[in-house]
């Protein structure tokens, strides 16, 4: 299977002096102080950095999960800032597609419920939906278990339907936050090479915020972050050097 | 309020205060030795605001209740006391004739004056008695000569002025004493109001035909000086003696002798046992006897306030059910919330004994609060039902009602709520302390150690066990020593044994209970029970401390010698010999996981066929329904245990006891174990069944709506993901589901049931076929009857419109006019089926009743329909044409049968069971009381239910009615008006006309009746409903709970594409199916349970032939209220889950 990039595009998610401050009421946490990077379609770009340096902000920010303090994100040229709520959450639900570390499926619906939920939002019809979620399933090899509750799956399992939930709608992004933070090794490299392999195919760019080097190594492009800024960026190869050398955690 | 339930409420107030500090010190001496624990408990009540509101506002309800139903109780209790002194000023008995042992004419039952110099001088220097006042009196019409304004009822007394300055005077609106001379006459505010009545106005008297005139003198209050004699007809005045003598002829003897006992108004009661006593041995073997009316008319109002109380906690233990299911749930759902502090509490060393002191300090801050608000709202609600009351009934009450709340009150109501609120958060602290320390702090689902017994014969053996050992002993024991007093030393001895029991539990779990690889040196075993055991005296001394002593001795003897397993013969050894089952207990392993549920549940089976058994001896519904209801609760119970299809087994057995509890009231079970009596208690004790059979029924069933809300999914595709988790989230937590859905079923049982039978009772008595036929009626003043004393073949439809247009009324709009002369309740006397029982075993062979006997136009003119009619007689109008042409026949109204409803109405006539249609003519004997003789008249119908509302009782022909009983003085006229024609207007006519008569149109006395109907119905409801907030502020905290719960679930829900208000939507779809659940179980249980109560003979066979109608409207506007208030009580957590940051969210844990 080849990591490289096979259609590298262009930009589509775009950031420029990206900042963010908790005000937890007695103390002002800086997590972004000026972020700028740009995302190109196809890419797979891996961000990383030590507990508490801003990398799942930059993540939330980006996708806009959060709002920011200063600067300015596109998405395809597309200033999310100025989107209304509603705007943005339907953007999320047609064109982006989520994978976390604690899976986030709702213990009370089956695989495919839970894969079909962001179609049945953005008004698919439902028998549509079902189809495109077992389809989705299909392609992480769970179809036969869209049954069963997330309960009755393994963590591997789990977090496969999040893919597939992630890709039902065939988004233009995938952001994930510590996709393999749950797993063993052997279920993370599963889970990787179901996401390299679907980044090939299904051609989407893809952010994945992680702790692990060879997670980051899988990626194209690698960030470093550093109290709130980018400390550096690195290439696929010099990440996967940097891993065969042993080092490369942060 | 003297008493409650026969407990006086000094030693309630004194006992629940006395427990209250106690909890109080026990919590204080928490905080001084646990200053930690204590506090962290304490700073979590700040922390959610909006939680803690909704807490408090949960906790309330049960001190809100109390307060309200003493409340009640005290005003009532106050208002007539208070009434009583004013009316009766000085006076404390009265002397009067004794008709009843020695019966006579009327107009014989009187005192000579002789007597009264005779007591005078018998009691000259009594320590008790002061003095005594002769009065005469009359019952008069009195017409006011400016104003014409008249009053055909006013009550005339007479008295000398020497005499009432004894008593204190009659005293005028300035408080002026007032003396009477000649012809002056003092009359009441009452009677000065009716016929606008001022000092120098001149009234006429009228008695027999003759008229007199006197002269106001003064306008006094309301006393029985100036003829106030009756609450509810206070109009009278007052002459001076010999003015009445004149006008009655009735000289050398008076009506009644008024005795005054030393002291005031007040303290004068407290020597009315002595006076009492000593006026009675000196009337001995005369026919005068003595009515303490002061002290008595005291302890009617203590009986009538402790009804009023105990009516109101009857219907509020739905309230206080829920109450404590929510106080339960919300510490549920607190431990819950808290799990992970305390895991990390417990892995830093924290023991369980500490967080459930943590848990406690917390919950009574919760609880300390709660009780002072619900006083608060208590008392508010005693306004708003005293107010109530007021409106729609002051008047029948004849009293002026004043809210009043004794301190003593308030201070048990405080204490019953703080006591009943702490013994659940105790409860519930104690579940909340034993978590999995590791499970808890990662905030995992708890799990069990495996036990190798579970579902297995042994494993159920040792739950039963472990049932009686832990409180089943004492417990069983307690009941048969109830059921079989006989034997009740035995039982007893073996409940005090049984104490041992709950100290094993208790020591089982500390370091005293450990193995030696576990125990910790140095910490002995707990010493709060010791303390405990001393304070408390008698059941401290002589249970706890013995109990706890054997306890350690035995848990020291085996807390090394724990053997690997037990035979299941020897656990089934256990069971049925307690030593033996004490033993075992205390041998069991420390972490053995116990089937609890079987334990008590077998408990409660055992108790169910105790209370079967003993049900079916007593003819007890109550005891013989609740004992098959618990054996069925354990069947599920045990099925569930063997994993036998838990939803199919408890879907059986919860419809199998609906099915029961249909039957048993209408009387279907009959046949089998005979008849059986239920009273008022049976409305709650079928609410709490029925509705916790439905609840198991939607919460192991609602699934099966998930398919059909995919159905849907085509034409609301958007939402149906929001309605699929509205219904599937609440099923994964099956507890805290069906506590929310039985308490909001519970609350909804009681409003609908209420109002489905009321509205019934309603249909069947207060519709217009009560009227009769007639429009109008007019009691005639007896002194003063119109027309003659014929046989009723006369036409008193001439003197009667001659006598109105003699005094200009117009007589054009009246089409008939009927008389009917009436033998009134206390002059009637009729024969029982049975002999009736008193209170002191003596048997009385005769009841009292009403008799009317109404003239031919009477008769004829009624349209009163029969319900069933003799043999020999097919139409109604045979009947009255047989009533008309034949003597000594009668008919009676359905309230002179045997009444199978609740309540019991002393001294009415029982004629036994009501007799089927074409049934054989029987005897009914009338017996007069003023001769003793005796009359046969053969009853020959049996009027409809509606009758029962303006002439319940007998009816008959004037002729016989004088015939049987001749004296019968009382002349009621009624007319029929032409069709347009007001019947107001009619009664407004008669009335100005007519000085000797009061009229009022039927239709607005029928108007007013029912509107005091509707109006206690409103009150109750209303009460009920407090308990709705209950269910309400569940739904409130489950939802501000699941908010916390799920909120990493929502940051997912809005990161995928989810909006707010698809979010909010949900939340609210939730809580609406929780809702709806409660609601329709309440909805459908309380109407299907009335049908089959309202159409069955058992609960009242007057209205079991007359159909039933459900009153849809009302019961969708309660339906209504109650799930719009749901809704809002849900809109403010789903709004906030709706605002939940995203971002954030996904990061929460």
């Amino acid at each position: 299977m080849s990591d490289s990039p096979n259609s590298i595009g262009e930009v589509v998610i775009e950031a420029r002096d990206v900042h963010k401050t908790y005000d937890t009421g007695s103390i002002q946490v800086h997590a972004l102080r000026g972020v700028s990077l740009q995302v190109r379609r196809g890419e797979m770009v891996a961000i990383m950095g030590p507990s508490g340096c801003g990398k799942t902000t930059l993540l939330n920010c980006l996708s806009g999960l959060d709002d920011f303090d200063g600067g300015t994100v596109l998405i395809n040229g597309t200033d999310i800032a100025r989107m209304a709520d509603d705007r943005k959450t339907e953007f999320r639900a047609k064109d982006m597609g989520f994978v976390f570390q604690t899976y986030n499926l709702l213990p009370v619906l089956s695989a495919a419920e839970n894969v079909e939920l962001p179609l049945i939002v953005s008004g698919t019809r439902p028998k549509v939906a079902r189809e495109m979620a077992l389809t989705s399933l299909d392609r992480v090899n769970l179809r036969q278990y869209g049954n069963n509750r997330p309960g009755q799956l393994s963590g591997g399992q789990r977090q496969r339907v999040t893919i597939a939930r992630a890709l039902v709608n065939r988004p233009a992004i995938v952001w994930a936050d510590e996709p393999t933070g749950a797993l063993d090794s052997k279920t993370a490299t599963e889970i990787m090479d179901l996401i390299v392999e679907l980044n090939s195919s299904e051609h989407q760019s893809c952010v994945i915020v992680t702790h692990d080097p060879k997670v980051a190594a899988r990626c194209h492009r690698t960030i470093r972050m550093d109290d709130g800024l980018i400390a550096t960026e690195l290439s696929q190869d010099q990440m996967k050097a940097e891993v065969a050398a042993g080092g490369g955690a942060h | 309020m003297q008493e409650f339930f026969g407990v006086p409420m000094n030693y309630i107030a004194g006992t629940a205060a006395a427990i209250t500090l106690l909890i109080l010190a026990g919590v204080a001496f928490i905080g001084v030795r646990n200053p930690v624990m204590f506090k962290m408990g304490l700073r979590n009540i700040p922390r959610r605001k909006a939680q803690t509101t909704l807490i408090v506002l949960g906790l309330m309800l049960s001190t809100v209740i109390m307060t309200a139903a003493f409340g009640t109780g005290d005003t009532m209790n106050e208002s007539i006391t208070s009434e009583i002194y004013t009316l009766g000023g000085e006076i404390d008995e009265i002397i009067e004739y004794n008709d009843e042992d020695f019966p006579g004419p009327e107009d014989e039952q009187v005192l000579p004056m002789s007597l009264v110099g005779e007591l005078d001088a018998e009691f000259a220097d009594d320590p008790d008695i002061d003095a005594f006042m002769p009065m005469g009196t009359e019952v008069l019409p009195i017409q006011n000569t400016r104003t014409r304004l008249n009053e055909g009822q006013a009550r005339v007394v007479g008295w000398r002025n020497e005499d009432a300055a004894k008593f204190g005077g009659l005293k005028d609106l300035d408080g002026d004493v007032v003396t009477l001379q000649g012809n002056e006459i003092a009359v009441n505010e009452e009677l000065a109001d009716n016929i606008n009545a001022e000092p120098g106005d001149t009234l006429l008297l009228f008695f027999e035909g003759q008229s007199q005139e006197v002269v106001v003198k003064a306008i006094t209050p309301n006393t029985v000086l100036a003829g106030t004699f009756d609450t509810t007809s206070r109009q009278g005045g007052a002459v001076s003696l010999d003015f009445l003598s004149g006008i009655t002829g009735q000289t050398d003897s008076v009506d009644g002798i008024m005795v005054t006992n030393k002291g005031g108004v007040k303290s004068g009661v407290e020597h009315s046992d002595a006076a009492t006593e000593k006026l009675e041995a000196f009337l001995a073997g005369t026919p005068y006897e003595v009515d303490s009316i002061k002290a008595d008319g005291i302890d009617e109002a203590e009986l009538f306030a402790s009804f009023f109380t105990t009516f109101f906690i009857i219907f509020g233990l739905f309230s206080i059910a829920a109450g404590v299911l929510l106080i339960f749930l919300i510490f549920v759902m607190l431990a819950a919330e808290r799990k992970p502090e305390m895991g990390m509490a417990r892995a830093v060393g924290a023991k369980r004994r500490q967080i459930v002191e943590s848990f406690l300090a917390e919950g009574m801050g919760y609880d300390l609060g709660a009780a002072l608000v619900g006083l608060v709202f208590g008392v508010l609600v005693v306004f708003g039902m005293v107010g109530l009351i007021s409106y729609f009934a002051g008047d029948s009450l004849g009293v002026i009602i004043q809210v009043h709340v004794t301190p003593r009150s308030l201070l048990t109501a405080f204490c019953i709520g703080v006591i009943a609120t702490f013994i659940v958060i105790f409860i519930a602290s104690w579940r909340a302390s034993r978590i999995n320390i590791t499970a808890a702090i990662r905030d995992l689902p708890e799990t069990h150690p495996v036990n190798p017994e579970s579902s297995t014969w042994l494993g159920y053996l040792r739950g039963v066990l472990n049932g009686f050992v832990a409180f089943g002993i004492t417990v069983v024991s307690i009941v048969l020593a109830l059921r079989f007093p006989a034997l009740a030393p035995a039982f007893l001895l073996a409940a005090v044994t049984g104490i041992l029991g709950p100290w094993i539990y208790a020591l089982r779990g500390s370091n005293f209970g450990a193995p030696a690889s576990e125990r910790l040196i140095g910490e002995g075993h707990p010493k709060w029970p010791w303390i405990l055991g001393a304070v408390v005296p008698v059941i401290g001394w002589f249970v706890i401390l013995p109990g706890y002593a054997l306890a350690l001795l035995l848990v020291r003897l085996t807390r090394d010698r724990k053997p690997a397993g037990v035979p299941t013969w020897l656990v089934a050894v256990g069971i049925v010999v307690a030593p033996v089952g004490m033993v075992l207990a205390a041998l069991q392993d420390r972490g053995r996981a116990i089937a609890w549920s079987v334990g008590f549940g077998t408990v409660g089976a055992v108790l169910g066929v105790i209370m079967v058994q003993w049900g079916l001896d007593a003819n007890s519904q109550f005891l013989f329904a609740g004992g098959v209801s618990f054996v069925a609760f354990w069947v599920a119970i045990t099925l569930r245990y063997f994993r036998i299809a838990e939803r199919a087994s408890f879907t059986i057995v919860s419809l199998a006891l609906l099915a029961f509890w249909y039957i048993t009231p209408a009387g279907l079970l009959e046949p089998i174990v005979g008849e059986l009596e239920g009273d008022f208690e049976m409305f709650f004790l079928s609410g709490m069944v029925m509705v916790t059979a439905g609840t198991f029924i939607v919460v192991y069933n609602a699934d099966i709506l998930l398919p059909a809300i995919g159905a849907l999914g085509s034409r609301f595709g958007r939402i149906v993901p929001a309605v699929k988790t509205a219904v599937a989230y609440p099923l994964t937590s099956r507890f805290r589901t069906g506590m929310t859905v039985m308490m909001i079923g519970l609350i909804m049982f009681s409003l609908i049931m209420f109002q489905t039978i009321n509205s019934n009772f309603s249909r069947v008595f207060l519709n217009d076929d009560a009227r009769g036929g007639w429009d109008v009626q007019a009691l005639v003043n007896s002194n003063n009857r119109i027309g003659g004393d014929g046989d009723g073949a006369e036409n008193q439809d001439d003197a009667f419109r001659a006598a109105l247009e003699e005094n200009g009324g117009d007589t054009s709009g009246i089409t008939t006019v009927a008389e009917a002369r009436i033998s009134g309740f206390f002059d009637t006397e009729v024969k029982h089926a049975e002999p009736d029982t008193n209170d002191d075993g003596s048997l009385d062979e005769f009841g009292r009743a009403i008799v009317i006997g109404g003239d031919d136009a009477f008769l004829e003119g009624t349209s009163l329909a029969m319900e069933s009619r003799a043999a020999g007689y097919a139409t109604d109008a045979d009947i009255y044409r047989a009533l008309r042409e034949e003597s000594n026949l009668v008919i009676a109204t359905p309230g002179m049968f045997s009444f199978e409803g609740f309540g019991d109405f002393e001294d009415i006539v029982d004629l036994g069971e009501r007799p089927e249609e074409g049934f054989e003519p029987f005897p009914v004997t009338v017996r007069n009381p003023a001769t003793g003789e005796t009359t046969d008249l053969m009853l020959i119908g049996v009027l409809d239910d509606s009758a029962d509302v303006f002439f319940l009782g007998f009816m008959t022909s004037k002729e016989t009615l004088l015939g049987a009983l001749p004296e019968s003085e009382e002349q009621t006229f009624y007319l029929k008006v032409a069709e347009g024609v007001d019947a107001d207007g009619v009664a407004d006519t008669v009335e100005g006309s007519l000085v000797q008569a009061s009229a009022d149109s039927l239709d607005s006395l029928l108007d007013d009746q029912r509107r005091q109907q509707q109006g206690f119905l409103y009150l109750f409801q209303g009460f009920m409903g407090l308990g709705l907030l209950v269910g309400i502020a569940a739904l409130g905290v489950i939802a501000s709970r699941a908010v916390v719960e799920r909120r990493q679930q929502i940051g997912m829900l809005r990161a995928i594409g989810y909006q707010r208000k698809m979010v909010a939507l949900s939340f609210l779809f939730e809580s609406s199916f929780i809702a709806l659940s409660g609601i329709i179980t309440g909805f459908v249980l309380a109407v299907s349970l009335s049908w089959v109560l309202f159409t069955s003979d058992n609960f009242d066979e007057s209205a079991s032939g007359a159909g039933f109608t459900v009153p849809w409207l009302e019961l969708f506007i309660i339906s209504g209220v109650a799930f719009i208030a749901s809704l809002v009580m849900t809109y403010f957590p789903a709004r906030s889950a709706s605002r939940v940051p995203i971002a954030e969210a996904l990061r929460y844990e």
